[in-house]
């Protein structure tokens, strides 16, 4: 589903990403742990397509990721804070945001899909200046599904929610994952990486120093190798 | 580029907009402006009536004269009033510093007067509220307060990185957003022209020229509001914060409203200096005296005329002439004067029209210049269409004394004896009605739109540059 071969990138003389190759499949749910600035935005960036590569090629279903290129159609994005628009409710953003991606869904569907993503239907017609960070990233989530993305690319998606937001958060992206989608998800957090991921990347400075198998590791060890990498 | 989806951005930005309270803050006070800039452009288009009936009394007074000495008629003189064209309701353009009353008489070129600057505080100079001011100067305003932060508050909130990964374009962002925005402002422009045309539409002086004239203001400002939505959204792409994008676009409306304006005037004035009205006036009337004194009989210009006369009709005193020698002899002054008038006059035009030439091609890098000099040629309130009324008033005036003199050359003889009402040099009173009265012609809209040719092309240049800045933004733009 995702690859990436010899995936590069450099701002100036800084290598922000240095030959990153890793693949991604259906019904993975892959966390790349890093510090700031190790090259997990950088690599989701490239595969949405919002820069392009110094060297390699990052792939989406086979086809090669660009500015140029059409594949953002396969993919959904939920950024960090989803911040989207203030003084619309979480129905107006949601039908916006899915209309801009060709998909035109009743009120009704628009309603089923926030609930799908976990909000509450009195929570459907309020301003999203009202949102909490969990509450908002509900929207992203269904803005996500709205499209019917095979994959999704996530920017440190938990950092700031509650226990109980990142449960949710958690519960939801494994039905995404049974679902037949695959995750991309950068992250700082460790547990969380361990708990939902199929597969986990450690970056450090560009490279990707290390992978391991979420079945063959737990949350301890993977600290340990966290600390020790960076 | 799918223009489904830039209609989609284009409705969500203006209902995004609409979702503020801001803008109903906005709409508030540019009605409060609307409402007084209507109620000031239709009082000052009220003076029409007021001048009308002057222009009537002048006239009921020039043909109220008895019968009498034409040249007595010549020196009595008339009354020009200028006409406001009912399209200065919505400009007023350079009208309350120019007169628009002067008085016609023989040998003498009166300065038009009245000018409402000469009878108003120096409040006046900072410019009156018309509905074209508020459009040229506070629309800029409203559209760069409502767009500056159209897409670099999307790039500050992250929600660019969202957009574009839900498959939009940055061309199909950018032009979503500039129509949105122009939406907007058409809507804020709106109310003004509709105003404009039920004001037209009540006006009975209203013709073809005007509807003409008033579709081409409507298409003016609606392609000055697309070009400051397009550079509006422009600098938000291009800008690192919303800050940073506001003072740049306060920067620009100062640099498009005030500053290049000014400079324009002052560089012009600098550049093609007019020399003061009592200069003007004293270089004229020694010319004229180096021709001769039309009124003094011993003036050597004159006595050598008188002899050469004498000698063609071959008799030795003007008395004996065919024809009155002192009509005779007024209208070749009137000729000679009314000739140094005009070139010195046609001088000091070149000289204002060199300055105007050069606020004119500054309108090529200045879409506000252009604007406001298409939208005053158009109201008939620009400088070209008052010296087209001072040139007519002259006209006028030339015509009238020319027919004095040549009623008192065909009818006034020293060798008669008797006349109407036992005065022996008159010319009946029919004869000053059978002059026609003077009745003031707008300029035409050929001739207004070949004055502003320069501002007509920097409004298409601008259109096309806007357009082309926002392609060329939509390669090069960061979402990151």
């Amino acid at each position: 589903m995702l690859e990436a071969i010899d995936l590069s990138k450099m701002y100036g003389n800084h290598e922000a990403l240095i030959d990153l190759n890793l693949t991604v499949r259906t019904g993975e749910v892959y966390c790349l742990l890093g510090q700031n600035g190790a090259g997990k935005t950088t690599t989701i960036n490239l595969f949405l397509g919002l820069i392009n590569p110094s060297r390699g090629k990052a792939l989406i279903n086979g086809k090669e990721v660009n500015i140029n290129s059409d594949t953002n159609q396969m993919i959904a994005y939920i950024p960090e804070v989803v911040q989207l628009y203030g003084n619309m409710d979480g129905i107006e953003n949601l039908n916006f945001f899915s209309r801009l991606s060709g998909h035109t869904y009743s009120k009704k569907e628009l309603v089923e899909l926030l609930e799908k993503a976990g909000l509450k239907k009195e929570d459907h017609t309020k301003k999203l200046s009202s949102y909490s960070k969990g509450m908002r990233q509900k929207v992203g989530i269904a803005i996500a599904l709205s499209k019917n993305a095979q994959a999704i690319f996530m920017d440190e998606p938990t950092s700031g929610l509650d226990p109980k937001a990142t449960d949710e958060f958690t519960t939801i992206c494994k039905e995404l994952v049974a679902e037949d989608k695959c995750i991309f998800m950068a992250t700082h957090d460790i547990f969380n990486a361990v708990n939902v991921g199929s597969r986990i990347g450690i970056m450090n400075e560009g490279k990707l120093v290390h992978t391991a198998d979420t079945s063959s590791i737990n949350a301890n060890e993977l600290q340990e190798l966290y600390l020790k990498t960076i | 580029m799918r223009i489904g989806i830039v209609l989609l951005i284009a409705k969500h930005f203006w209902t995004s907009v609409f979702k503020t309270r801001t803008i109903y803050l906005l709409m508030a006070i540019v009605g409060i402006l609307l409402i007084y800039s209507v109620y000031s452009g239709t009082r000052y288009y009220d003076q029409n009536h007021f001048r009308s009936d002057h222009q009537e009394m002048a006239r009921k007074s020039w043909e109220g004269n008895p019968d009498k000495h034409p040249h007595r008629m010549a020196h009595f003189g008339t009354f020009a009033f200028r006409t406001k064209h009912p399209l200065s309701q919505f400009d007023f353009g350079i009208e309350s510093f120019t007169g628009n009353a002067v008085f016609l008489e023989a040998h003498k070129q009166n300065t038009v007067n009245f000018s409402e600057a000469g009878f108003s505080t120096g409040l006046l100079r900072f410019g009156e509220l018309s509905m074209a001011m508020i459009l040229q100067t506070i629309l800029p305003l409203i559209i760069f307060f409502v767009g500056y932060s159209a897409i670099v508050s999307d790039r500050e909130h992250g929600t660019l990185k969202l957009l574009l990964s839900q498959g939009a374009s940055w061309k199909e962002i950018l032009f979503g957003r500039s129509i949105g925005l122009a939406w907007i402002a058409i809507l804020f422009s709106l109310p003004f022209l509709l105003i404009t045309l039920w004001l037209l539409i009540n006006d009975h002086h209203s013709s073809g020229d005007v509807w003409t004239r008033f579709f081409m203001i409507s298409m003016t400002y609606l392609l000055f509001a697309l070009i400051l939505s397009l550079v509006t959204i422009f600098v938000s792409t291009g800008s690192k914060s919303s800050k940073n994008a506001l003072v740049k676009l306060l920067g620009l409306w100062m640099l498009m409203t005030v500053l290049l304006p000014r400079s324009s005037q002052a560089l012009g004035s600098y550049f093609y200096s007019t020399p003061t009205k009592l200069e003007f006036r004293s270089k004229i009337e020694a010319e004229v005296i180096q021709h001769g004194d039309s009124h003094n009989p011993n003036d050597p210009h004159y006595q050598a005329l008188r002899d050469s006369v004498l000698a063609v009709h071959q008799v030795d005193d003007v008395t004996e002439l065919p024809f009155n020698y002192g009509g005779f002899v007024m209208s070749v002054g009137e000729e000679i004067s009314a000739r140094i008038y005009n070139k010195h006059h046609n001088e000091l035009l070149e000289q204002y029209r060199n300055q105007n030439k050069l606020n004119r091609w500054l309108a090529i890098v200045n879409p506000y210049l252009a604007v406001k000099n298409l939208s005053m040629a158009l109201c008939g309130t620009d400088f070209e269409s008052y010296v087209d009324f001072q040139l007519q008033a002259e006209i006028y005036r030339y015509e009238l004394a020319q027919k004095m003199n040549e009623l008192q050359i065909k009818h006034i003889s020293p060798n008669r004896v008797s006349g109407s009402e036992g005065k022996t040099h008159v010319v009946s009173r029919e004869e000053w009605k059978a002059f026609p009265d003077f009745e003031h012609q707008y300029l035409s809209i050929g001739r207004s739109l070949k004055n502003e040719s320069i501002s007509s092309i920097s409004l298409m240049l601008w259109t096309f540059l806007a357009i082309g800045l926002i392609v060329r933004q939509s390669k090069i733009a960061k979402a990151i």
